[in-house]
């Protein structure tokens, strides 16, 4: 009889070599067939330990101490090697383009097939059915590079799952991904559960997504499992989520700020649909009030720093990234520039950068055609965080990551040494700036980064996807930084999709899609344009879906923030109706 | 990280059980590292005298790849690296291509022989009889044969035989006490002393058999006298800065060490 546990583990504990802690303690898990369990947790928490330890890569790839057993499919993940647990175990990684070793779409789901020696009639037969099961059909000769992150990581899932898996964990697998390509990927993972009875182990932040299609919800914290239920019982813990770094779905947060203004709810929704009906169930026994609001965002009278005019450009496939841009940045602003993966946002930042040069058209800096500068002086008035900040890490210590720039543009040490001891305060490094970067959690290493460009003090900051997979804390970290630095009086562009961060920062939204502006508007008109956001494969926070929910019934104005949705909401004084 | 009580379950015996190892090393660094090897190989670094054509810069590795992976899964991985190297980029293959894949495992081999415990505690000794015999070859044809005075000929091979004495000395445990530091600077001074080493002693090797074969003139080594020891330098330097990365990183992210690594 087969068992209805796919997964076992008892009294899971693990110690990394070299490491003082374990990175799991004492977990105690059992996983069924056929279910969605996402696991969530703080930055550190253990999440990445537990998926590895799943296929056996931890600890018989990096060594370290076991403690306890895991069972997959009745085999012990110490006693077999790692390769015949791929055969039950299939894994995808937060960034697919580490574990895309092909060079077409059809060779890539090739390849696992063929390490298990999968007769070839098998690999021909498997591989036009994975691909139309991920929506990669006539995709088949592409080279991977070729594809956009999202269909990347489609096709990094495609080849966990032709081996035909009976379990697929997945590591942040939307973290980078737009939330168009998030929501494909949850559809995806949830259609497979469904017809194959696969069973899904997913990390990640995406409060929403997760509250709608997990069937159960694990959340670690400093490697030990603190508590395992559904969604709507994991999700209105707001406490627990607090004191972990995470947040609830909006909807939540919402209601549960609603509650705490005395007007009664009766369950708390996780999920946007339940939410609405409850908001609609609201509005017929709660009165309903236009809340204040901060100003819709004032025009900047300052000069102009960045502009581009007509801006084209073109990559060398002929790709065309940029088509006429034309944006104006004031000094001082706070810019929040969004659009889908591949919309052109990181292109546009490089330019300003001098790192790509116009096709047509021109980029200006404080005037000055951005051609004009070498990159160097740019790199020193415009800091650029890239989105992975394991790019721009070189170095064998954080100091030293901190000074190499200082160091390269002449500085004397001791203006290197203040710079260094001001960057390493203000980012909270300074107990670690002996450390090795790469021994640092990546959000730590994002702030690496963000000191080293600091030290050079920029006159404007670009942070390109500052918050993709940080937990909550990490993302507020962070911004918080960008926030310190706008009210030191530095122009703040932020490129993101994680569309509910950038209401308490940005007053000024740019919107790009298929390399076009097609919105520049204040933050709360711009977050208002659902169907324009939707052409450029974004979704407003649920916040502002409620509130348009709510101003169907009753004029209000333009809300963004659970905060100013429950604002609306005020119990109904009895013996007064 | 939580460590305030210790784990309830009771601790297993880890073991490496995927067939894709070599004398303890993990196939993906093997692979990488000889990566490396390829990829330095179309960096070409210095000439060569009277044949023509360039060193690899690959040379500055070889130390480092057999202190990372141990003396038979560095040799291999070395062997591969350079095979590669010598086909696709051949304008670093030298006048005896086969002498640079020999030389390269050679090299490897060598370092990943520089033990400290008790296992493979002799496997330094073939290595070193081979260097002297072969810088008894090499030098003695010179001097006895071709008649290229003695002052030149230690002069010419200066590389070869300081490299011959610290490697037979208590020198070498010195530099792989060095290379296992937890102090960047010693470890930088154990991959420079070290390069300088595994490189002067596969010099030495490599030269024997060109030797034999090209029989070069007097002329030929006075001038080589600054030339080597500054290649060398170049050796030790690329060992350096690649190996201090490369040792500092795998500390750092706390991967499963290579069952004979040295570092």
């Amino acid at each position: 009889m087969v068992s209805k546990k796919i997964a076992v583990l008892k009294e899971v504990s693990y110690q990394y070599p070299r490491s003082e802690g374990y990175a799991l303690k004492d977990i105690n898990l059992s996983i069924e067939r056929g279910e969605f369990l996402a696991v969530i947790g703080a930055t550190g928490a253990g999440k990445t330990t537990l998926c590895l330890s799943l296929n056996g890569v931890v600890p018989q790839f990096f060594g370290g101490r076991f403690f306890g057993s895991i069972e997959i499919g009745g085999e012990d993940t110490i006693d077999v090697p790692t390769s015949q647990l791929a055969v039950q175990v299939g894994e995808v990684f937060e960034d697919p383009e580490t574990q895309i070793v092909a060079a077409s779409v059809e060779n890539e789901i090739a390849f696992i097939l063929e390490n298990l020696k999968t007769p070839r009639d098998e690999i021909v037969a498997r591989i036009p059915e994975i691909l139309d099961a991920v929506r990669l059909k006539g995709l088949e000769k592409k080279h991977p590079h070729e594809l956009s992150l999202g269909q990347k990581q489609r096709l990094a899932i495609a080849a966990a799952l032709a081996a035909r898996p009976k379990l697929l964990v997945l590591d942040e697998p939307t973290s980078q991904l737009d939330p168009y390509g998030v929501r494909e990927t949850f559809q995806l993972l949830k259609d497979f559960q469904a017809a194959y009875n696969l069973t899904v182990v997913m990390t990640g932040h995406a409060a929403e997504e997760i509250a709608e299609y997990a069937d159960r919800v694990a959340l670690l914290s400093e490697g030990q499992l603190k508590a395992v239920g559904s969604p709507q019982e994991i999700y209105t813990s707001f406490s627990l989520l607090k004191d972990n770094a995470l947040r609830p779905p909006q909807v939540a947060d919402t209601f549960q700020r609603i509650r705490q203004r005395s007007v009664e709810v009766i369950q708390t929704p996780v999920c946007l649909q339940d939410g609405i009906e409850a908001i609609r169930d609201l509005q017929t026994r709660v009165n309903i009030c236009s809340p204040k609001i901060s100003s819709q965002g004032e025009v900047l009278q300052t000069e102009t720093i960045l502009e581009t005019e007509n801006l084209f450009f073109n990559y060398p496939d002929g790709t065309i990234a940029l088509k006429d841009v034309n944006l104006t940045v004031k000094k001082g602003e706070y810019i929040a520039l969004m659009g889908e993966n591949g919309a052109g946002k990181s292109t546009l930042a490089k330019h300003f950068l001098n790192l790509l040069q116009p096709s047509r058209g021109d980029v200006r800096f404080a005037g000055k055609p951005t051609r004009e500068f070498q990159v160097s002086q740019l790199a020193s008035r415009i800091g650029y965080v890239a989105q992975n900040p394991d790019q721009q890490i070189f170095t064998t210590s954080v100091e030293e990551e901190v000074s190499f720039a200082l160091r390269n543009l002449g500085y004397s040490s001791t203006e290197i040494s203040v710079r260094i001891e001001e960057s390493l305060t203000e980012m909270g490094l300074l107990q670690v700036r002996d450390v090795h970067p790469l021994s640092l959690p990546k959000g730590d290493r994002a702030r690496v980064v963000i000191a080293a460009i600091l030290a050079m003090h920029p006159e404007v900051v670009i942070f390109d996807e500052p918050t993709t997979g940080q937990d909550d804390l990490g993302a507020q970290a962070i911004l918080k930084v960008s926030l310190r630095l706008h009210q030191q009086g530095k122009t703040i562009i932020v490129i993101t999709h994680h569309l509910h961060l950038m209401p308490d920062y940005a007053r000024r939204a740019v919107v790009m899609g298929r390399g076009r502006i097609l919105l520049d508007t204040d933050i709360r008109t711009a977050y208002h344009q659902v169907d324009l956001l939707k052409k450029t494969y974004l979704h407003p926070p649920q916040a502002v879906l409620l509130a348009q929910e709510i101003a169907s019934q009753t004029p209000i104005p333009k809300l963004l923030t659970p905060a100013e949705v429950a604002a609306c909401f005020k119990p109904r004084v009895r013996g007064r109706a | 990280m939580t460590n305030a009580t210790p784990p309830k379950g009771s601790e297993r015996n880890i073991r490496s059980l995927s067939s894709t190892h070599i004398d303890g090393a993990p196939m993906a660094y093997i692979i990488a590292l000889a990566a490396v090897v390829t990829a330095l190989s179309f960096i070409p670094f210095s000439f060569i005298l009277g044949s023509g054509g360039s060193f690899p810069l690959s040379q500055g590795v070889l130390g480092l790849v057999g202190w990372v992976l141990g003396p038979v899964a560095g040799a291999v991985s070395s062997g591969i690296g350079s095979l590669l190297g010598v086909f696709l980029a051949p304008h670093t293959a030298g006048p005896l291509p086969l002498m640079r894949v020999v030389g390269s495992v050679y090299a490897s081999f060598a370092a990943g022989a520089m033990v400290l415990g008790q296992k493979r505690r002799y496997w330094w000794i073939p290595v070193a009889v081979y260097a002297m015999l072969s810088f008894a070859y090499f030098v003695g044809r010179a001097i006895l044969l071709n008649g290229v005075g003695v002052g030149i000929a230690f002069a010419a091979t200066f590389v070869d035989w300081s490299a011959i004495v610290l490697f037979i000395l208590p020198t070498r445990k010195l530099i792989t006490g060095w290379l296992r530091s937890s102090k960047l600077p010693q470890v930088m001074l154990g991959l420079a002393l070290g390069t300088w080493m595994i490189y002067g002693i596969t010099h030495v090797c490599q030269s024997a058999v060109i030797y034999h074969l090209q029989n070069y003139p007097e002329e030929v080594w006075a001038t080589l006298i600054p030339i080597i020891p500054f290649e060398n330098l170049v050796r030790a330097a690329v060992g350096v800065v690649i190996g201090s990365g490369v040792i500092t990183g795998l500390r750092a992210v706390g991967l499963i060490k290579p069952e004979h690594a040295v570092f």
